[in-house]
């Protein structure tokens, strides 16, 4: 939702959510975006008004409200974040209550309930009520540091530059650094929703972090999103890795201790397929989105999931992209290796990944995903979603965005001219038909 | 309203109500109904989608709420209370940059906009942050500590017992009983949305205070109502006094002090007249409507003014009905007079008064009020400014079709209660034989 934000727009997503749960407890939580007080409120109303208990966490971190879901009993939760998109837009997502997004049928039948406009009214002395919690910082921390190899990391005195982007994590990452005993060094931590660049974890958003880095001796740097799903990391000696690099690093580690199936996407680096074939280990593909990855990770009886966009989950800790659990993961292997993280980055295959996003309306995204099939018509082609074409050194893929105006390429190969050239004929045929 | 409130419904009413206003801070406040939270946090979302700040003055007395709104330079507020209607309903007061409820006019000129849909929605960007305010009831309470004798009242040592009726009152109750050094026993003042009974102060409804005040040889009793602006006096002896002498007590006290212009509506007490006549002060009467008295107050410069329902409004403190006020001024006569509130009650001219009502439409009422018109005019004085009200010798009838429901309402007053009772049989005859003739 960007402009167009109405409160009856949102009371009407949550009416149908409220009506949905039927009167049970729902666990609420927002990052720092401009438009959050407007749209907690009509949020809270709406939950009341069908009868939803609101257990509210006000401002928290996405993956921690989705572990209180299951802590707390709720039924379900909403949390109130755009992920990396900027300061202008929000968006309200689902959790079910395993503390994971709704699945395409969930999501469905609270479509219905809104189309149909039919929501949930109770008699007054059934409203809901607000019950604030408290605590639950420390309840999520404690469980992560145990889930963790927190002795080792606590011993290894790390100095580490987190930049939560003003964001869900502001303020928050002091008492993840407090748990595994970090020193830290914190860029735009203040919760204010004002973004200093755009809150999405990738090299370019990463500048002051790196120099930061650098600068203060650090031992590693994070950049998270709004709603603290995902991390990029940056190494001591400042350099921006690709958020790429973020998900392998952690299977590399994690596969080692505990072999079993992994879940990506078409559109995730092959470094993900290296790992696993290394341990003998088998990958499954979904479509991009965290819904579709967590709920495969479910099906499938996956150990962990993730992203090339730096979101990682393990099933073990909780069903969910977790941003603090990826730095908790990157630290604990450092301090088990001894290794520096540019050392430890060093050890994983060598690819170039390359990636650009295009306007482009939605209304002409179908027809262009077609043509673009012609133009690949004589490779090998998959569809699951978008278009992916694999090749022997790489690989391209082209999908139109399910949240944004957008057709996004990303392209990977061993050679970085091979990425490039590939990336840039698909982007010039896009750009000639938008 | 009642069941009818959605989320939905009450945001589109404040962004109606803040694209009226313009850009600045709104003051929200409530009174303890449960569903306070659910309309508070509806109208904060449709306040902030057009680019006002609203302030959240939490449980407030309705008083204190417009006080505030005026104090702290805030471009309107709005009260969600729905009075001494029953616990389950709720309902919306607004109130404009000057303190006060707004009128006929202004309500038609923001409906307007609410059913035109015309909002004007600020991008995300220009949206302001939601802002509390902690100590809502000070301002209150520092204007009325400031304009009465506190040293005077609080030489007495008066033994007050108070019923906040489980309503927003009981958040100032204590501190202000304090203040004027009354020893207090206080009652109902669990802010948990059950009112403590049925909100009319008739004895049924208020034993246990009664009770109390027989018990512990209290000096005076007070009942307040939800949003805390009208209040009813308890005698020494356990015996509510009328909701009518609440106002007659303190314009016979206001006029003692500074005699001026009293204004109060058409259905309140003669004794009001009666009062002033003494101090040779006019009195103004007004259409039934509270801002319809505070408008007239405003116009007329009047000293004093209110509804017999226990509303005092005394523009000094400010231009609204307040139980505090009320308390205050009952306080202060009782400190400076040396009388007990029995006392000063039989002071006050004798009237009783009856309330009924029958059914009919507007639609009805009107013809059979033109024919009684035509038959009482020149005869009778007479008075169509709301309905018809005829003044007889110490005696009146007054007559009016209700703004929210299909009823026609009859107040009678005389000076004794065969009086009062007869003249309302007549009446209702006639009605009804007009009614049916019609």
């Amino acid at each position: 939702m960007g402009e167009t934000i109405t409160p009856e727009l949102v009371m009407n997503f949550a009416s149908a959510f409220g009506t949905f749960l039927n009167s049970q407890k729902v666990l609420l939580g927002r990052d720092t975006r401009i438009s959050g007080p407007m749209l907690h409120s009509a949020v809270t109303s709406a939950l009341l008004a069908t009868g939803c208990d609101v257990l509210d966490l006000g401002i928290c971190p996405t993956p921690v409200l989705q572990y209180m879901v299951k802590r707390l009993k709720a039924k379900g939760s909403i949390s109130m974040s755009a992920g990396h998109n900027d300061s202008n837009w929000n968006a309200l997502t689902f959790i079910n209550k395993e503390g994971t997004y709704l699945n395409e049928y969930q999501g469905e039948e609270i479509l219905d309930i809104y189309h149909l406009g039919k929501f949930k009214k109770v008699p007054s002395d059934r409203l809901g009520k607000i019950k604030p919690q408290r605590d639950y910082l420390d309840i999520y921390f404690k469980s992560l540091a145990q889930f963790l190899d927190s002795e080792t990391i606590k011993k290894a005195n790390f100095k580490v530059v987190i930049d939560p982007c003003n964001g869900g994590g502001a303020g928050i990452v002091d008492l993840f650094c407090q748990y595994l005993n970090c020193e830290l060094v914190a860029v735009n931590n203040e919760p204010s929703g004002y973004f200093p660049h755009d809150p999405e974890p990738r090299p370019r958003n990463a500048k002051e972090v790196a120099s930061i880095t650098k600068i203060t001796k650090a031992d590693i740097g994070f950049l998270l999103n709004s709603d603290v799903s995902r991390a990029s990391i940056v190494t001591e000696d400042g350099e921006t890795l690709s958020e790429e690099y973020t998900f392998p690093l952690v299977t590399n580690y994690y596969l080692k201790k505990k072999p079993g199936i992994v879940i990506s996407n078409h559109c995730t680096s092959r470094m993900i397929e290296d790992a696993a074939r290394y341990f003998g280990c088998h990958v499954v593909k979904t479509k991009v989105g965290q819904s579709y990855s967590i709920q495969s990770m479910i099906d499938e009886g996956a150990i962990m999931a993730g992203e090339g966009s730096g979101g990682v989950a393990i099933k073990e800790f909780q069903p969910a992209f977790d941003a603090f659990l990826t730095m908790g993961m990157i630290l604990e292997i450092m301090a088990q290796k001894k290794k520096k993280i540019s050392e430890i980055v060093k050890q994983l295959p060598r690819y170039h990944i390359v990636k650009e996003k295009i306007y482009c309306p939605p209304v002409k995204a179908h027809s262009i995903v077609n043509e673009l099939k012609k133009l690949y018509s004589r490779q090998e082609l998959k569809l699951l979603d978008g278009i992916k074409v694999e090749k022997e050194d790489g690989w391209i893929h082209i999908r139109a965005s399910a949240t944004e105006p957008m057709i996004r390429i990303i392209s990977e190969s061993q050679s970085r001219e091979k990425a490039l050239e590939r990336l840039e004929k698909a982007s010039n045929f896009i750009s000639q038909l938008v | 309203m009642g069941d009818s409130l959605t989320p939905q419904l009450l945001a589109g009413f404040a962004q109606a109500f803040g694209s009226y206003l313009g850009r600045g801070k709104v003051i929200v406040g409530q009174d303890a109904r449960i569903s306070g939270t659910m309309v508070k946090n509806a109208i904060y979302s449709g306040i902030l989608s057009v680019g006002c700040q609203p302030v959240d003055v939490g449980i407030c007395p309705i008083p204190s709420i417009l006080i505030l709104t005026k104090e702290r330079r805030a471009i309107g507020g709005i009260a969600v209370t729905a009075s001494h209607n029953p616990k389950d309903w709720n309902g919306l007061k607004f109130i404009n940059g000057k303190g006060l409820f707004l009128n006929h006019s202004q309500i038609e000129e923001f409906l307007d906009i609410y059913h035109q849909g015309e909002f004007s929605l600020v991008k995300v960007e220009k949206y302001k942050s939601l802002l509390s305010e902690k100590n809502p009831t000070d301002l209150h309470l520092k204007k009325l500590l400031s304009y009465l004798n506190v040293d005077l009242i609080r030489r007495k040592k008066f033994k007050v017992a108070a019923d906040c009726y489980n309503g927003a009152g009981a958040v100032l109750m204590p501190q202000f009983l304090k203040a004027l050094g009354c020893q207090m026993i206080l009652i109902n003042t669990t802010l948990d949305g059950a009112f403590a009974h049925h909100p009319e102060p008739v004895p049924e409804n208020i034993s246990k205070l009664s009770r109390i005040i027989k018990e512990k040889n209290v000096d005076i009793g007070f009942v307040q109502d939800a949003d805390a602006d009208r209040l009813a006096i308890v005698n020494e002896k356990g015996e509510p006094i009328g909701e009518e002498l609440t106002l007659a007590l303190a314009v016979k006290y206001i006029l003692n002090k500074k005699p001026g212009p009293v204004v109060t509506n058409l259905s309140t007490t003669q004794a009001i007249d009666d009062i002033a006549g003494e101090h040779n002060a006019p009195v103004f009467r007004t259409k039934i409507g509270e801002i319809n008295v505070v408008e007239e107050i405003i116009n007329r410069k009047a000293v004093i003014g209110g509804e017999g329902n226990g509303g005092v409004i005394f523009p000094e403190i400010h231009p609204c009905r307040d139980s505090f006020t009320a308390i205050g001024l009952t306080l202060e006569y009782m400190a400076s007079s040396g009388k007990s509130i029995s006392q000063l009650q039989r002071e006050i001219p004798k009237y009783y008064m009856i309330k009924d009502k029958i059914d009919g439409t507007s639609e009805q009422a009107y013809p059979m009020l033109n024919e009684l018109k035509k038959k009482y005019s020149g005869k009778e004085q007479i008075s169509t400014l709301d309905g018809l009200k005829i003044n007889f010798r110490d005696a009146w009838i007054h007559i009016r079709p209700s703004n929210t429901e299909s009823i026609i309402r009859i107040v009678a007053e005389a000076k004794s209660r065969d009086g009062a009772e007869m003249l309302l049989k007549k009446f209702k005859k006639e009605i009804l034989k007009i009614l049916k003739w019609k």
